[in-house]
C-alpha cells in the first residue's frame, strides 16, 4: 500500500507518520510530503530581496527530511518528496495522483478551544476536494494506535440510514482485507434525523436489514450492528472502540463522484471520536478497481 | 533494519527552483513590482516635508540628485546578486568581502533601517486610517484621534501585529492585487498634480508660485549640510528601485526584462515625483505659514493636509491610496528584516532561536515576531520622546539607508577589486559606480549625523541637549555595536569565520 503523508515538522507530522504506518501495515511505501508555499514574484521582499532565504530553508527542510525518515517504522520503506505549491491541499493531491498513494493522511486535527477537535485547514480543504481518501489522526487516535502497537486491529465503517454507501463499504472492506482485519459495518441512526412518523426500532429493523443485503451483495464478512440514539452524539457515544481500531466514513452526497465531501455528519464525528478516521471520496473505487499502475 | 528505497539528503524537487514561478514576469509586470516596493504615494507624503524643509524649492534638484547614488550602488548590488545568488543579502556580502565586524554592522544597518520605516509605515498608515474614517463620516473630529497618544500608540501595534501575523502566516500579495494597487496610487498621485495646478491657473491655490528653472538646479541649495540632507532623505524616495534590477529568473527575459524594467521604473517615478513636488509648491509655495509647504505642522505629512484644499470631496482617494500603500509595504517589507536576522542567526551571529522555520507556514518564525516586537517598541520609545515622531524617524532612516547601502556598495568594491580591471564593463560596474555611489553615501552619512547633533536639526525635537535624529541614528548604530561585541563573546564561532568565509 502505497500512503501520502502531508508532513510538517512537528508533533503533527509525528502523528500522520505513526497513523500512515498503521495504516498502510507491514511492507506499506510512505511518501512523506513536505510542500512548500509557492513564492510568487509579485510579492517581492524589499529591501534586500531573498536574504538567502530559500538556501536556509532547503537545509532546514533536508534536515527535517532526515527527521522524518527516522520516525517511519522498521518494515516500511518511505522518501521525502519537498515541493513548493501554490496550496498546500491542491499539492497533496497533485502528489498523491503522481505517486499513485491509495490514501492521504495527516496529522493530527487542532484542537478545538471547545475541547474538540476540529481539522485544520488543510484538512478541510482535503476534505472537500480529495480524489483518494483522506485518514486523518489526533492526539487521542494515536494514543489508541500506541495501545496496539502500532497495529490495526479492526476497520469499523460508518453508514447512516441512507441509499449510497456501498463505495464506503467496499472501501472499508478491502482495507480490512488487506491487513487481514475484522470488519465491523454500523448504522448509525439518530431519532433527530428520522423522517416524521417513523419509530426508531422501525428504522434500526430496516437498515440492519439493508446494510445486511449490501454485506451479503459484496461478497464480505462483516459485523453488521446499527448504534442509535436521541441524537448522533448519543448514537455515536453508544460505540465500542478496541485499540487500534479506524473509522471509515463516505463522503456527503454533495460531493461530485470521486471527490470527498465532508458531509455535516462526518464533520459531528471527526469531533468526537477516539479513533483515526478515514474519509472515502463519492463513488471510490479502490485502486485494485482501476488500472493505475504505480509509478515507481 | 528498515528498507529505505531512496533517501535523498536534499529533497528531490521545487527547491532547486527556489520554488519561483519561472520566467512569468514581462517588463510591465517588474514595473508593477519595482513601484510597489518604491510605494510612491508613502514615500511622497512621508519625504516632502522634510525634504522641503532642509532644501526649499530646490525639491525637485534634490530629488534628481537622490536618484544618482542609488542608482551607482544599484548596478554594484546586481553584480554581488549575480556573483552570489543564493546569499543574496548585505549581511552575508559585506562579511565575504570585510569579514565579520563590518559584514555584522552591514546587516545590523539593514535590519535598523527596516525597523525603523516599519515604525514609519504604521504610523502613516494610522494617520491615513483615521483620516479616512472622518473623511467617510463627516466627522472631523475623528482624524485629530491620531494626535492622542492613548489611540494612536494601540492602533499602531494593531497594524503592526496584523502585518506580524501576515507575515507569519507566509500569505504573499498577489499580481492582481499589485497591479490595482500600483495603478491606484499612480492615479491618485496624478489627480492630486493635476487639480493642483488647476488651482494655480485658477488663482486659487494657496500660495501660487510660478515654476522656476532654479528649482531644477541643486547648486541654489543654500547649504552642503541642507543639500547632503535633502539627498539621504531622497535615497528613501527610490528605495524599492533596486529590485527591478536584481530581478533575474523569474522574468521572461532575464537578458532585457530588469534593465528596460528599471529603466522604465525609474521614468515613471521620476516623472510622478516631479509633477506632484512641482505642484506642491506651485500651489503652497514654502511659506511656513497656513498651508505652506515650509510651516513644520504640515511636513509631517504633506498629503494629510493638502489633499483635501487641492482634491476637494475626492482628497478620500488620497487617503485610501496612502493607507493601501503603507499597510501592503507594512507587510512585505517586514520579512525583509525577518529574513536577514533569520540569516544572522542561521550563521550564528545572531542567537540561535531567531533562526526557526515554521513547520507549517515555512516563515521565520521568530524573528517575525522579533522584528514586529522591535518595530513597535520603537515606534514607542520615539513617540515618546518627540512630538514629530515621523519626521525624525524618516530623516533617522536616511542616515540608515546610506550606512548600509554604504557599506554594500564598498563591499561590492572590494569583493571585486581583482577581476575589476579586466575589461572596461566590470571596471565601470564593479568597481567605479559602486565605489563613487559608496562614497557620496558614507559622506552624505557623516555629514547629516554631524549635523543632527544640532537640537534645533530637522523637527527640533532633542533629548538632553542633542537632535533626536541623532539619538535615534547613531544611537541605533552604537546599539548594533554592543550587541556585536556580546555577541562575539557569547557566541564566537561566526566572529571566527567559522560560519562564513571571508574571500581574500
Amino acid at each position: 500500500m502505497r500512503c501520502l503523508v502531508g508532513y510538517t515538522a512537528d508533533g503533527r507530522g509525528a502523528e500522520a507518520i505513526a497513523l500512515a504506518a498503521a495504516l498502510g501495515g507491514p511492507g506499506a511505501h510512505l511518501d512523506l510530503a513536505i510542500v512548500l508555499p509557492e513564492h510568487t514574484p509579485f510579492s517581492a521582499v524589499y529591501p534586500g530581496g531573498d536574504h538567502g532565504y530559500s538556501s536556509i530553508l532547503a537545509e532546514t527542510v533536508a534536515a527535517w527530511a532526515d527527521e522524518a525518515l527516522a520516525l517511519v517504522p522498521d518494515g516500511l520503506t518511505a522518501r521525502v518528496l519537498a515541493r513548493a505549491v501554490s496550496s498546500p491541499a491542491e499539492g497533496l493531491i497533485a502528489l498523491a495522483q503522481e505517486t499513485g498513494a491509495q490514501v492521504i493522511v495527516l496529522g493530527g486535527r487542532k484542537r478545538h478551544v471547545a475541547g474538540f477537535f476540529a481539522p485544520g485547514s488543510v484538512a478541510s480543504a482535503l476534505l472537500h476536494s480529495s480524489p483518494v481518501p483522506v485518514a486523518m489522526g489526533s492526539p487521542e487516535a494515536v494514543a489508541s494506535l500506541e495501545a496496539a502497537a502500532g497495529r490495526l486491529s479492526r476497520v469499523t465503517v460508518l453508514v447512516g440510514n441512507r441509499a449510497g454507501h456501498k463505495a464506503v463499504v467496499r472501501a472499508g472492506a478491502e482495507a480490512a482485507a488487506a491487513q487481514d482485519l475484522p470488519l465491523r459495518v454500523v448504522s448509525l441512526l439518530a431519532q433527530d434525523d428520522l423522517p416524521s412518523g417513523w419509530a426508531l426500532h422501525q428504522a434500526v429493523e430496516s437498515t440492519q436489514a439493508a446494510v445486511a443485503g449490501l454485506v451479503t451483495e459484496l461478497g464480505i464478512d462483516a459485523d453488521v450492528t446499527v448504534a442509535s440514539g436521541g441524537s448522533l452524539d448519543e448514537a455515536i457515544s453508544d460505540l465500542a472502540w478496541l485499540p487500534g481500531e479506524v473509522a471509515v466514513v463516505g463522503s456527503s452526497r454533495l460531493a461530485r463522484k470521486r471527490r470527498l465531501f465532508l458531509g455535516p455528519t462526518a464533520q459531528r464525528m471527526l469531533r468526537t471520536l477516539p479513533v483515526p478516521l478515514v474519509v472515502v471520496p463519492k463513488s471510490y473505487k479502490p485502486a485494485s478497481a482501476r488500472n493505475e499502475g504505480t509509478p515507481t | 533494519m528498515s528498507v529505505r528505497a531512496d533517501r535523498p539528503a536534499v529533497p528531490e524537487s521545487g527547491l532547486s527552483e527556489k520554488g519561483l514561478s519561472k520566467g512569468t514576469v514581462g517588463v510591465l509586470g517588474a514595473v508593477v513590482i519595482g513601484i510597489s516596493c518604491i510605494a510612491p504615494a508613502y514615500t511622497l507624503t512621508a519625504a516632502l516635508g522634510p525634504t522641503v524643509a532642509e532644501v526649499g524649492t530646490q525639491l525637485p534638484a534634490v530629488f534628481i540628485a537622490g536618484f544618482l547614488p542609488m542608482l551607482l550602488v544599484a548596478l554594484g548590488y546586481r553584480e554581488l546578486n549575480r556573483a552570489m545568488p543564493d546569499s543574496g543579502t548585505s549581511f552575508t556580502w559585506a562579511t565575504r568581502a570585510f569579514g565579520p565586524w563590518i559584514g555584522w554592522m552591514g546587516g545590523w544597518g539593514l535590519v535598523a533601517a527596516t525597523i525603523i520605516v516599519l515604525s514609519n509605515l504604521a504610523a502613516v498608515a494610522v494617520d491615513f486610517f483615521y483620516l479616512l474614517i472622518a473623511q467617510m463620516t463627516g466627522n472631523d473630529g475623528i482624524a485629530d484621534l491620531t494626535t492622542n497618544l492613548w489611540v494612536n500608540i494601540p492602533t499602531t501595534l494593531v497594524f503592526l501585529g496584523v502585518a506580524c501575523w501576515i507575515s507569519y502566516r507566509g500569505m504573499e500579495a498577489t499580481k492582481s492585487f499589485q497591479y490595482v494597487l500600483v495603478t491606484f496610487q499612480l492615479v491618485v498621485l496624478t489627480w492630486f498634480a493635476v487639480s493642483a495646478f488647476f488651482h494655480v491657473n485658477n488663482g486659487t491655490a494657496f500660495d501660487a508660485t510660478p515654476v522656476s528653472l532654479d528649482w531644477f538646479n541643486p547648486l541654489e541649495v543654500s547649504s552642503f549640510s541642507a543639500f547632503a540632507a535633502g539627498i539621504s532623505l531622497s535615497i528613501f524616495i527610490f528605495w524599492g528601485w533596486d529590485v527591478t534590477l536584481t530581478m533575474n529568473e523569474e522574468t521572461t527575459n532575464p537578458e532585457k526584462v530588469p534593465g528596460r524594467a528599471a529603466t522604465l521604473t525609474v521614468l515613471v517615478i521620476m516623472g510622478i515625483y516631479m509633477i506632484c513636488s512641482l505642484a506642491v509648491i506651485a500651489y503652497a509655495g514654502v511659506g511656513t505659514t497656513g498651508l505652506g509647504a515650509g510651516n513644520p505642522d504640515n511636513q509631517e505629512s504633506m498629503f494629510a493636509v493638502l489633499a483635501e484644499p487641492i482634491m476637494g470631496p475626492f482628497a478620500i482617494l488620497m487617503s485610501l491610496a496612502i493607507l493601501s500603500s503603507s499597510a501592503a509595504s507594512l507587510q512585505s517589507t517586514l520579512v525583509s528584516p525577518a529574513r536577514t536576522m533569520l540569516a544572522m542567526s542561521y550563521y550564528k551571529a545572531l542567537p540561535p532561536s531567531l533562526s526557526r522555520i515554521s513547520p507549517r507556514f515555512m516563515s521565520p518564525s521568530v524573528a517575525t515576531i522579533v522584528a514586529g516586537a522591535v518595530s513597535g517598541a520603537f515606534y514607542v520609545v520615539t513617540r515618546l520622546l518627540s512630538e514629530n515622531a515621523l519626521w525624525d524617524t524618516i530623516t533617522a532612516l536616511g542616515l540608515m539607508i546610506c550606512f548600509y547601502y554604504g557599506v554594500t556598495a564598498l563591499a561590492c568594491v572590494w569583493y571585486f577589486r581583482r577581476e575589476a580591471f579586466s575589461s572596461v564593463r566590470s571596471f565601470l560596474l564593479k568597481l567605479l559606480a559602486p565605489l563613487v555611489g559608496g562614497v557620496i553615501l558614507i559622506v552624505m552619512l557623516v555629514s547629516t549625523a554631524r549635523d543632527s547633533m544640532d537640537p534645533d536639526y530637522g523637527s527640533g525635537s532633542s533629548v538632553a541637549g542633542v537632535g533626536t535624529v541623532f539619538i535615534l541614528g547613531v544611537g541605533v548604530l552604537l546599539l548594533g555595536a554592543v550587541i556585536m561585541v556580546v555577541m562575539r563573546v557569547r557566541h564566537p564561532g561566526f566572529f571566527k569565520g567559522e560560519t562564513i568565509k571571508r574571500l581574500r
